[in-house]
């Protein structure tokens, strides 16, 4: 009987798994919800694990249990209820009896899983092209040939009896596509940048070297004591955040951002409008300059990661007068700036929000800071990259790299 | 086993149902919210309540999660294969006799069901966090030096705290229960009150809740919470100071504001108003 609301809930963006599902059922069989109240709560701790999701969930329960059991129904009409794909199908299978109503007590676990599945593929038949849940050639999460690729696979007959697995495996993001960045993806690949070097206190002790040292000195023991590895990357964020060019990117740049901030303990970040000179800002509205020459003054084996569209007039780059801001007194081209930074710190890299196909006819001026700083761009993919080569040992002193065209 | 509240902690009839539903599921309860809105106090209720005994761990940033399962005693060990054991009983071919077990490894062994508390895990970091929730979620961690698999006797009720400083990760938020408790409501904040203080007067506590919640719309750094807010009011009572109070002149201020800025900005609102 519950089959439907997941459903919903899944129409409302509360991301459910199988997992959840069935550990929901194994909720019922002891008898965990024995009125609406606890059903309530029961499937709230079950279901919702972010207070973003609340809300959906909230409405989905309302309209599902209180709409379907004579309450008033807040915020679905019964017409949109009665449209949903899912009403319909639901119907036929009551009506045609596979899927009885008392199926919750009489069904074990196992078996739920079986019927679970078999709903899904039964349902695979039915719609094609949907964007609701799984269909061929849709946008649905689920389903074949679809448009997102971290999805489940819905294909043949060999999925039988091993959903679960082949659940949980899809549920990893295959790195080599330019799979679309998503908070939980982007943060795996943050996790990989590390710098794990010796600090602290002399607290651990090296076994090894204790018991080399002590055979040394005939048994006499004599302890050895390290420092232990802890991760001390340090992180400056430039962001390019004026001007036009970079409003469409607004979204992405804000999640990847807003995850760096939380991600690195030490982290700091500033502003800039399209180009650097001279300064970048402490502050987004660009007011409280931070010279160029302080930011050269830390300490290089800071990674510093930009954010920027590189799109900019050709000018603001290469001439010496070409600072965005008119009344300006700098007189060195952006160019020198830039690669200033990109000379002290041995590691950066600049990430441009424009896809990566684009960059030749966005503007000339990307693949001029391509030459000056390594680009990558904000995919999974290229953040990946872009890590990757901030955590390389012993990167070329000099920029160098070309871009691929 | 059912949890029902103590004589001494207020308890929101939801959340007694999420703590029970959290023990007979067998799931860890991550609880979120607020300074002083009672979470870490759950877990020590519950111990309370249900008579079963409390192991507790307080996070610190360095906790790589292992050493709450067990620690192992190296330098114990070549001491005393160096010097003998005396009369310590201690076997040092035997390495059981070096092992220390942290609050999870003493829940998992023990032979009572055990309530474990997770303290702050939010200032761990977030290695650490998986790998302490494979390990409740397994109910067993391995003892690396000698690859000894330790398996919980019982599941012990876990009671996960974040002030949510820092966000946790999802699939350590997918492998929990979640529950947020909200700042407690006017009318539960006075069975609060009436549970630490049964004798307070009416107008007492009225003109105080008035003021508390009206001090915690100002915006300070560190608004009141309810653990100073019962510290006030006991130092009102021990002064028998008398209501109605107004909020340019109210006594112990110190106990209700801790930060310089915060009472400074109190008293800056004042001189505005007169």
């Amino acid at each position: 009987m519950f089959l439907p609301f997941f459903y919903q809930l899944r129409d409302q963006g509360v991301p459910i798994s199988l997992r959840h599902v069935l550990e929901f059922y194994q909720a019922m069989e002891k008898g965990l919800a024995p009125d609406l109240d606890r059903l309530f709560i029961l499937m709230r701790l079950i279901f919702v694990k972010k207070v973003e999701h609340f809300d959906g969930f909230e409405q989905a329960f309302a309209a599902y249990f209180l709409g379907a059991e004579g309450g008033e129904i807040p915020k679905f009409s019964h017409q949109a209820w009665e449209e949903k794909d899912f009403r319909r199908w639901l119907e036929e299978e009551m009506a045609n009896g596979s899927l009885p109503e008392d199926a919750l007590e009489r069904l074990s676990l196992s078996e739920l899983l079986q019927r679970f599945w078999d709903v899904v593929m039964e349902q695979r038949g039915k719609h094609r092209g949907g964007h609701t849940w799984v269909g061929t050639g849709g946008t649905s999460a689920f389903g074949h040939s679809g448009a997102d690729r971290e999805g489940i696979r819905v294909h043949g007959d060999s999925l039988h009896g091993s959903a679960l697995k082949v659940i949980e495996s899809r549920r990893y993001v295959d790195y080599a596509t330019s799979a679309t960045l998503r908070a939980e993806n982007l943060r795996q690949v943050l996790a990989a940048l590390k710098h794990m070097a010796p600090a602290g206190p002399l607290t651990e002790l090296d076994v090894d070297e204790t018991i080399d040292r002590s055979c040394r000195n005939g048994g006499e023991i004599e302890l050895v004591f390290k420092r232990e590895l802890r991760d001390r990357i340090q992180v400056i964020v430039l962001l390019d955040n004026g001007g036009a060019s970079m409003r469409p990117y607004l979204d992405l740049v804000k999640l990847v951002f807003g995850l760096m901030r939380d991600h690195f303990k030490d982290l700091d970040y500033y502003y800039f409008h399209n180009c650097v000179y001279g300064c970048v800002y402490s502050d987004p509205k660009r007011l409280a300059p931070y010279l160029v020459h302080h930011l050269v003054r830390r300490d290089p084996e800071t990674r510093v990661i930009i954010i920027g569209d590189a799109n900019m007039a050709p000018a603001e780059l290469m001439l010496s007068n070409g600072a965005m801001d008119y009344f300006s007194k700098i007189r060195v081209p952006g160019r020198d700036w830039l690669l200033q930074i990109r000379n002290h710190f041995t590691h950066s890299v600049w990430l441009n929000p424009i896809p990566r196909s684009r960059w030749p006819r966005e503007s000339q001026t990307i693949d001029q800071v391509g030459e000056i700083f390594p680009m990558e761009d904000l995919t999974l993919a290229g953040i990946r990259r872009g890590v990757e080569w901030l955590n390389s040992g012993a990167p070329p002193k000099r920029a160098n790299r070309q871009v691929a065209v | 086993m059912q949890f029902l509240g103590t004589d001494k902690y207020y308890l929101n009839p939801e959340l007694k149902e999420i703590v029970n539903i959290s023990t007979a599921m067998e799931k860890p309860l991550l609880v979120t919210g607020e300074a002083g809105t009672g979470k870490t106090q759950l877990a020590f209720e519950i111990s309370r309540a249900l008579e079963l005994t409390l192991e507790e761990a307080r996070c610190k940033s360095t906790f790589k999660g292992e050493e709450l399962c067990y620690v192992y005693d190296t330098v114990l060990r070549l001491n005393d294969s160096r010097f003998g054991t005396e009369e310590s009983g201690r076997d040092v071919n035997n390495i059981w006799d070096y092992l220390g077990f942290g609050p999870i490894g003493r829940a998992f062994l023990a032979e009572d069901r055990r309530v474990l508390l997770l303290d702050e895990i939010d200032k761990t970091d977030s290695d650490t966090q998986d790998n302490l929730l494979d390990v409740l979620e397994d109910a067993s961690f391995i003892i690396r030096e000698i690859n000894h698999k330790v398996k919980a006797n019982h599941m012990p009720i876990t009671i996960i705290t974040s002030n949510a400083k820092r966000e946790l990760s999802d699939p350590f938020l997918r492998r929990c229960y979640c529950h947020h408790i909200p700042f407690p409501s006017m009318e539960e904040m006075t069975e609060i009150i009436r549970l630490h203080y049964p004798e307070i007067s009416a107008p007492l506590m009225d003109s105080a809740l008035a003021i508390f919640y009206h001090l915690r719309q100002q915006g300070f750094e560190k608004p009141p919470a309810t653990a100073e807010l019962l510290d006030w009011l006991g130092a009102l009572q021990l002064d028998n100071a008398k209501p109605p109070f107004t909020p340019d002149k109210l006594p112990f201020l110190g106990t209700l504001l801790k930060r310089t800025q915060d009472l400074l900005q109190h008293k800056g609102v004042k001189r505005e108003n007169v």
